[in-house]
């Protein structure tokens, strides 16, 4: 579903963000990715979706190398990888209806199927009374769970996430995990860059740890870090 | 395009205008008066162009007679002139005609006419025209060496400095038109970036959640066209006004200039000026976009 093989980035300023990644990501996995700041987390996530586009080396999403992409082909890989972000990235002048509708929008989708859709991945969010309030009349997890709405009312087989707790207190995000672990068993594979510790322990996932641009470490039903010996 | 995004697109180009009101307002006026500008070139190039073609179809030529020449020589001439090519008509001015003439001409002059009644200084003449305006200047030429003929006039010159005053109007007239549309794809290429600007966090979500750019861009090509359309409308309605009053006026004044009519004129500048404006507007939005698109 996703791989990268010897994958390096780095930017216009020198900096290494990334450095011979090799990683392999299987259709309906749940994948945390770990490590300090500035570990190449946000680079790597972002490589996905052709935010950025690699240095060297090949991502493959969906058995394509992303970086050869003709620049008209990049919005349909868009529409397969919904991106969920720590700053939610909503509209301020438009509801949560209107917010997620808006995903369907740019895909020319029907009248008929916004108002089939939106609707029922505002249920799935439990946002279903408050499709009509505006971003600031809502709280920060509930504006999360619009972002996840939008990133899922395309129906993508991807779910990437970069810290999509890291504005939100502990008992929201457990609220914002039930969610996306919820989306992870009807068949959507979920890579989430994050630093929240207690939730990486508590999930027993797959984590990929990273620091300075490289992957130090690989670990099915993994925690955080290592206890220190 | 399905009709559901081209609706999604105009609520974003309404958006657009209305965020950015005064900005929208002033590079309308922008291009309305510089639509203007062009547009009275326009009227002059061809007002100027029609007055040149009608005075090449009047062309005839004055042949002025020695007034020593006896009548029977006038006669000969005229049979002369009567057989020279093309010639199709061949008219006589007795002095008493071309004096009343003048007096049309000059009717205010009142100094003027009693000096000339006095003593009429004006020759006797024929007035000769031809089938084809190109016959002209043979005939001229032949008439001129008929004896008893002492001067040829013809308004062949009138016709070419006419044309030559055209043709520099329309040239000059070009290379302002051509630096004011560059203005105008400048003035609205300024506005939409600001929109654009306005509005960038909105372009950063719809490439993320998958919008094409055409998608992306044709909202804001449509703004940089109802704004140039819209000055163009200020254009079109000023110069029909305008010219509607300066026919007028001219007709009462100087009824010897024979202004084209409004009515098929202005109907086809004023297509030609929407659409320049629609165009013009559509560069320059589609410029300011394309740097923002790379993202």
């Amino acid at each position: 579903m996703i791989q990268l093989i010897d994958v390096t980035k780095v930017y216009a300023n020198n900096v290494v963000a990334l450095k011979d990644i090799n990683l392999r990501v299987d259709r309906g996995e749940f994948v945390f990715v770990v490590g300090p700041s500035g570990a190449g987390k946000s680079t790597l996530i972002r490589l996905l979706f052709r935010e950025e586009v690699a240095t060297k080396g090949q991502v493959i999403v969906h058995g394509k190398n992303v970086a050869r992409l003709r620049r008209s082909s990049i919005p349909l890989l868009r529409r397969t990888i919904g991106v969920i972000f720590q700053d939610f990235k909503l509209l301020p002048d438009r509801n949560a209806f209107d917010n997620v509708a808006f995903a369907l929008e740019v895909t020319e989708a029907p009248r008929r199927e916004i108002r089939r859709r939106v609707p029922a991945v505002l249920e799935l969010v439990g946002l279903k009374d408050r499709a009509k309030a505006y971003p600031h009349e809502l709280s920060g997890g509930e504006q999360q769970r619009v972002a996840i709405a939008r990133a899922i009312v395309n129906g993508p087989s991807i779910l990437v996430a970069d810290e999509p707790t890291g504005n939100l207190d502990p008992d929201t995000s457990w609220g914002i995990m039930n969610l996306l672990q919820t989306l992870n068993r009807n068949g959507a594979t979920i890579i989430m860059a994050t630093h929240a510790k207690a939730i990486v322990n508590a999930m027993k996932k797959r984590v990929v740890a990273m620091d300075h641009g490289r992957i130090i470490r690989d670990q099915a039903e993994g925690v955080y870090a290592h206890e220190v010996n | 395009m399905k009709s559901t995004s081209f609706i999604f697109g105009l609520k974003q180009t309404a958006r657009g205008l209305r965020q950015n009101a005064l900005m929208s307002l002033a590079s309308v006026l922008t291009v309305a008066l510089s639509l203007l500008v062009a547009g009275l070139f326009g009227l002059i190039t061809v007002n100027l162009g029609h007055l040149a073609r009608l005075a090449e179809q009047q062309v005839e030529v004055t042949v002025f007679l020695d007034d020593a020449l006896s009548d029977q020589g006038v006669r000969a001439v005229e049979a002369q002139l009567k057989a020279l090519p093309g010639v199709t008509q061949v008219t006589f001015v007795s002095k008493d005609q071309a004096l009343e003439r003048l007096k049309a001409v000059f009717a205010d002059d009142k100094d003027l006419l009693a000096q000339v009644e006095q003593e009429n200084p004006l020759y006797r003449s024929f007035e000769v025209r031809t089938a084809q305006p190109a016959q002209i200047k043979p005939a001229a030429d032949a008439a001129a060496k008929l004896p008893g003929v002492i001067k040829v006039n013809y308004k062949q010159e009138v016709v070419e400095r006419l044309f030559r005053v055209t043709r520099a109007i329309r040239v000059s007239g070009l290379v302002i038109m051509v630096a004011l549309a560059l203005a105008m794809v400048m003035i609205i290429s300024n506005t939409i970036r600001i929109t654009v600007f306005a509005r960038r966090r909105e372009i950063a979500i719809m490439k993320l959640v998958g919008a094409t750019d055409g998608f992306i861009r044709w909202p804001f090509v449509c703004e940089g066209m109802v704004l140039g359309a819209s000055g163009a409308v200020f254009t079109v309605a000023a110069l029909w006004i305008g010219y509607g009053w300066a026919w007028n006026s001219i007709r009462r004044g100087l009824p010897f200039i024979p202004l084209l009519p409004r009515q098929p004129l202005l109907f086809e500048l004023a297509g030609l000026i929407i659409a320049a404006g629609t165009l013009i507007g559509a560069v320059g939005s589609a410029l300011s976009l394309r740097r923002f698109l790379r993202v």
